[in-house]
C-alpha cells in the first residue's frame, strides 16, 4: 500500500489551508507550463480524436507524456517525500527526471546550469534564451483548444447497470493507479453508467489504459469509515473504471 | 507559503533553488528545440485571458436567469457551453467531459480529486492551492461538514452533502445557489459575484 493512494479519511491532520492562489511562487508557473507543453507535444497525439499532425511539429520532443506519466512520478515517491514536497515541487522533480531518463538532457548539464544561476544573480534575472519554431506554439495552442478526449467506442457492453451494487476490487496499484485506495473492498451503488468507453492513454499495471466503461458510484460513508468518524447525511461519489469493480 | 506540516525541515533557500532548477530546465529545453522561448508564457496567458473562472461565472449567471438553460447545462455541460460566446476551447484540454451539479436548499455539492487535482480548466481555470493540498483531499471525503465550516460555510444537518471525487475522466464543478437580494441584477452583475470557491462548493455566493 502506498500512503499517497490512500489519502481519503486520514485522521489527525491540520486545519485546511485555504490559500486561493493557483501558484504560490512565480517559479511554479514555469513548471506548470512545461508540463502542459509536454502534454501538447506528446507522440501519442497522432492517434487522438482531434486531428493532430504531431509528427510534423518541428519539436525535438518525441516522447509519450500524459497525466499518467506525471502522476506516476508522484505516486512512486517515498511517502514522506510526497508530503514534504509541495505540489509543484513534485512536478519539478518528476519532469526533470523524465527529460534526463529520455536522454534530452543530462543530470550534469542541469546541475551545472542550476549552479550557474544560483551563483550569479545577474544570470538568474536574465531573460530566457530566445527562439524556437512557431509551429511548436501553434500545436500547443491547438492542444489547449481541442484537448485529448479519452472517449472511445464501447468494446463490450458495460457489465453493470444503474442500481447495481458493486464491490471495489482489492488490486495492487503498481506504479500508478486511478483507484483511490480507501475505496478498496467497499460496496457502492451504480448511479450512472457513462455513455461510451474511456481510455486512459497510459497503460497501468492495474489494468486501465484501454477503452472501458466508467461508472459513477455512490458510497455511503459508514460503508468506508467507522461510524464514529463519519458525519450525518452525506454521500461520497466516485468515478471508477470498470476493471476496478466486481459483482457482489 | 508555509509548508503543509511544520515537522518537515526546509532550507532557507528552498524557493531560490527551485526557481533556479526550473529556469535551468526551461532554458535547456529551449536551446534543445523542445519548446520555444514563448511556449510557457503563451500557455500561462491562455489561462489568464481565455480559460478561467470567468467562464464558469458566465454559465452560472445565465443558468440563474434562464431555467431552460440551467436544465441544458445540468444535462450536458459541454453542449451548453456552445450556446454562449466563449473563445474556442471550452471542450479543450481538461474540459473534454465536464459535468456540473446543482446546489439546492436540500443538497450541497463539493468537488475533490483525492488522487491528484483533476479540475475543469475551461470553466474554472487552474485549481487553487487548497484544492491540491493533501490535507483538503484527505479530509473532505470523510468530514466534509467540518471542512466546510473551516471555509466559513455552516450547513444544517438536514442538508445532504455530496462529495464528487474525480478519479476517472469526468471533470466536475458546482452550480451554486443564487443569493437573495439579486433580483434586479444583470447577468454581468451576477457573474461578478462568483468565485472559484463557490463553483467548487466550499463557499456560498455573497452579495
Amino acid at each position: 500500500m502506498k500512503l499517497q493512494h490512500n489519502l481519503g479519511g486520514l485522521e489527525g491532520l491540520d486545519p485546511i489551508n485555504t490559500e486561493t492562489q493557483v501558484f504560490v511562487e512565480p517559479w511554479e508557473q514555469r513548471i506548470f507550463g512545461i508540463h502542459t507543453a509536454m502534454m501538447a507535444l506528446s507522440n501519442h497525439l497522432g492517434d487522438s480524436l482531434p486531428d493532430y499532425a504531431i509528427e510534423e511539429v518541428p519539436t525535438e520532443f518525441k516522447s509519450f507524456w500524459t497525466w499518467g506519466h506525471l502522476r506516476m512520478g508522484a505516486e512512486g515517491m517515498h511517502p514522506f517525500d510526497y508530503f514534504r514536497l509541495r505540489y509543484y515541487e513534485k512536478w519539478l522533480g518528476g519532469i526533470s527526471g523524465f527529460f534526463i531518463s529520455e536522454g534530452y538532457i543530462t543530470q550534469e548539464e542541469l546541475d551545472a546550469r542550476t549552479a550557474e544561476l544560483l551563483e550569479d544573480s545577474e544570470k538568474a534575472a536574465a531573460p530566457l534564451p530566445s527562439g524556437g519554431a512557431a509551429e511548436i506554439d501553434a500545436q500547443v495552442l491547438k492542444y489547449l483548444q481541442e484537448g485529448d478526449s479519452p472517449l472511445r467506442e464501447l468494446p463490450t457492453p458495460p457489465k453493470f447497470s444503474v442500481g447495481d451494487r458493486v464491490r471495489v476490487k482489492n488490486v495492487s496499484p503498481g506504479d500508478h493507479s486511478r483507484l483511490p485506495g480507501h475505496l478498496k473492498g467497499h460496496l457502492a451503488e451504480v448511479v450512472l453508467v457513462y455513455e461510451g468507453a474511456f481510455t486512459y492513454f497510459f497503460p497501468t499495471e492495474d489494468g486501465i489504459g484501454v477503452p472501458m466503461p466508467v461508472y459513477s458510484l455512490a458510497f455511503k460513508n459508514e460503508e468506508i469509515w467507522p461510524e464514529s468518524l463519519t458525519e450525518p447525511n452525506s454521500l461520497y461519489y466516485n468515478d471508477i473504471f470498470e476493471v476496478y469493480l466486481e459483482a457482489v | 507559503m508555509p509548508s503543509n506540516y511544520p515537522g518537515f525541515k526546509y532550507g532557507a533557500d528552498r524557493e531560490t533553488v527551485s526557481a533556479a532548477k526550473v529556469k535551468a530546465l526551461e532554458s535547456l529545453l529551449i536551446e534543445k528545440g523542445i519548446i520555444t522561448s514563448n511556449t510557457v508564457d503563451s500557455i500561462l496567458g491562455y489561462f489568464e485571458t481565455e480559460m478561467g473562472p470567468f467562464n464558469g461565472a458566465k454559465l452560472v449567471a445565465r443558468a440563474w436567469v434562464d431555467p431552460d438553460f440551467k436544465a441544458r447545462l445540468l444535462a450536458d455541460c459541454n453542449a451548453a457551453c456552445e450556446e454562449l460566446d466563449f473563445p474556442q476551447g471550452m471542450s479543450g484540454a481538461e474540459g473534454e467531459h465536464m459535468r456540473i451539479v446543482e446546489n439546492t436548499p436540500e443538497v450541497h455539492n463539493i468537488i475533490v480529486c483525492t488522487l491528484c487535482s483533476c479540475y475543469p480548466w475551461p470553466t474554472l481555470g487552474l485549481p487553487p492551492y487548497w484544492f491540491k493540498d493533501p490535507t483538503f483531499r484527505a479530509r473532505v471525503v470523510r468530514e466534509p461538514r467540518k471542512v466546510l465550516s473551516e471555509f466559513g460555510v455552516e450547513l444544517d444537518d438536514s442538508v445532504q452533502v455530496r462529495v464528487w471525487d474525480s478519479s476517472a475522466q469526468i471533470r466536475w464543478w458546482v452550480l451554486p445557489m443564487r443569493p437573495e437580494g439579486t433580483d434586479g441584477m444583470s447577468e454581468a452583475e451576477l457573474a461578478a459575484l462568483l468565485t472559484p470557491e463557490a463553483m467548487m462548493g466550499v463557499a456560498t455566493v455573497k452579495v
